[in-house]
């Protein structure tokens, strides 16, 4: 038999022999962006508030995710803003996104808020979830209207 | 934590293959000494599938994987057996690939009965029993199931089908979908009474792209791969050696350290299982308790959805499977936890657990200091668990 030519050196163990093992580094590239990331671990302002000017709850008939968006407006600005979301992880990072943009716009500014700014946020989001920042808008506009 | 979608390849494994990838390069169907060195380590590698089985060697027909394998059983049968019946009877909760095959089916004028499970996880005979038709002629229920791992009663239905054909029913066919089950638990087709079987390598520390049907010695079967002589006439195409030899090289392994992978597994989930109890509320566990696979633990997250908790973990180096909808791609959650009687909400926030004969002990009580973190802080997001709070405290509210 003739040799072809390959040589194989011994390896180091192809797979470390636990189970779990360190986050994945960098170069692998998985659907969400650190900033999604950030959002997922570390929501922001999480929660309800107390005496809220606004209250609202959405729901997306479609796959059942839930919003729910409070507001406290003090002289035309949102002073306060707090978020709990059940659903897909983009459905929870898109709340935590608006409740942060929120605080601190006038009414006004809310008003002018869209999707693409909420996807802005979250450093872009896959196409086929986009849903979630039209939940978290559609949220938003409820919410603004019964301030109105 | 997710060995249910795939396993590492074991390092005997690739040194058993690699030769096949380097110097032994040749094609099993040559005549000349290259050739005759392939046909021999595909024998052998045949040999060792086969009795990873308890199955005669020139009954294991080689492919590229579970799907293949059911592809070949299912359309292969009903093909074949087209004049006599055009009836096929199955579980809710199969594998996507054998649901795609008998939708497919449907679409082209078969009828396909689903049979139901219970919150066990487990299907009836006696509902078989009922489902049979003169014109049945296939039956296609999985060993065990992928998501919740639970074990069905094969052999009796193997059983079942003997009595028919003893009966008369003489075109009526047995095919399960054994992929979850070797280095698992024995799999024998004597035992299971099953005429098709399929396997996938990569579910027990071989490479993808290889697997095998079981086609018991008799069966008829319609190729889906045609032009080629290879596998006896019933899957065309040149043998991919090297993967063969792995999985002959992984049946070996699965077959030798049975006993100890399960009893090793075994353990460790019950490790698992006692620390989730312990240190997470509100969780359901998925499936029969005892008839399950020992390396799968489906648990229900009540109040969350999966997806976020599997990105949490996988930002903290625990890779897992969830039953919802978003991670799927899909609309709907895990059509398995919802066959269970779960509601939706029970669907959505399922996630399997899946360990391996190589996770240790340490891993699990990592995945357990991490896990109930994980889950608190999702349930802190949650209007649904928020609202229970609130029910329970009288109107508790989160501080501004």
């Amino acid at each position: 038999m003739a040799a072809c030519g390959w040589r194989i050196e011994k390896q180091e163990p192809l797979h470390s022999q636990s189970a779990v093992r360190h986050p994945p580094s960098a170069n692998v590239k998985l659907p969400y962006s650190e900033a999604f990331k950030d959002h997922l671990a570390n929501p922001r302002r999480a929660g309800e508030l107390d005496r809220p000017d606004a209250v609202v709850e959405q729901i997306n008939p479609v796959c059942g995710d839930r919003l729910r968006l409070s507001l406290r407006v003090r002289a035309g600005r949102v002073e306060a803003a707090r978020f709990l979301a059940y659903g897909c992880a983009p459905t929870l990072a898109c709340g935590s996104a608006l409740a942060e943009l929120l605080e601190g716009m006038t009414v006004e500014e809310a008003a002018r808020l869209t999707r693409r700014d909420i996807v802005d946020a979250l450093g872009g989001l896959p196409s086929r979830k986009q849903h979630a920042a039209a939940l978290a808008v559609e949220t938003l506009q409820a919410a603004l209207q019964q301030l109105a | 934590m997710d060995h249910s979608a795939t396993t590492p390849v074991d390092r005997r494994v690739v040194e058993a293959m690699l030769p096949y990838l380097t110097e032994r390069f040749g094609n099993p169907s040559s005549v000349h000494f290259y050739g005759q060195e392939a046909r021999g380590a595909v024998d052998r590698a045949r040999r060792e599938v086969a009795a990873l089985v308890n199955a005669r060697p020139n009954e294991i027909v080689f492919l590229s994987g579970g799907t293949e394998a059911n592809n070949l059983a299912i359309r292969g049968v009903c093909e074949a057996a087209a004049e006599r019946g055009r009836h096929v009877i199955t579980s809710a909760i199969e594998h996507s690939s054998v649901r795609g095959i008998c939708d497919a089916l449907e679409r082209r004028d078969w009828e396909v009965t689903r049979l139901p499970v219970y919150e066990d996880g487990l299907v009836r005979v006696e509902d078989v029993r009922r489902a049979l038709r003169p014109d049945t002629v296939l039956l296609s229920v999985h060993l065990a199931n992928n998501e919740i791992g639970t074990v069905q009663p094969v052999a009796e239905l193997g059983a079942l089908v003997r009595e028919r054909r003893a009966a008369g029913h003489k075109h009526l066919r047995l095919h399960t979908d054994a992929v979850q089950a070797p280095g698992r638990m024995r799999v024998d087709v004597e035992e299971l009474g099953c005429d098709l079987l399929s396997l996938s390598a990569h579910k027990l520390h071989a490479p993808k792209g290889v697997g095998a049907l079981y086609v018991r010695r008799g069966v008829r079967l319609a190729p889906q791969n045609v032009g080629g002589h290879q596998e006896r006439e019933r899957r065309g195409g040149t043998e991919a050696v090297a993967l063969i030899v792995a999985f002959g090289e992984a049946a070996r392994l699965a077959r030798e350290e049975l006993d100890a992978r399960v009893e090793h597994m075994r353990t460790l989930r019950e490790r698992f299982e006692a620390g989730v109890r312990e240190r997470v509320s509100d969780v359901v566990f998925n499936g029969d308790r005892a008839r399950r696979l020992p390396h799968i633990s489906n648990v229900s997250f009540r109040f969350i959805e999966g997806e976020g908790l599997l990105i949490n973990l996988d930002m903290q180096g625990v890779a897992v499977s969830t039953g919802s909808a978003c991670s799927s791609g899909s609309l709907e959650p895990s059509p398995v936890i919802l066959a269970l009687g779960r509601n939706d909400e029970l669907a959505r926030g399922s996630i399997r657990f899946s360990l391996g004969k190589d996770t240790t002990a340490e891993d699990i009580d990592y995945v357990l200091e991490v896990l109930p973190r994980a889950v608190e802080n999702l349930r802190r997001l949650s209007p649904l668990y928020q609202t229970k709070v609130s029910m329970a405290d009288g109107g508790l509210r989160m501080a501004d």
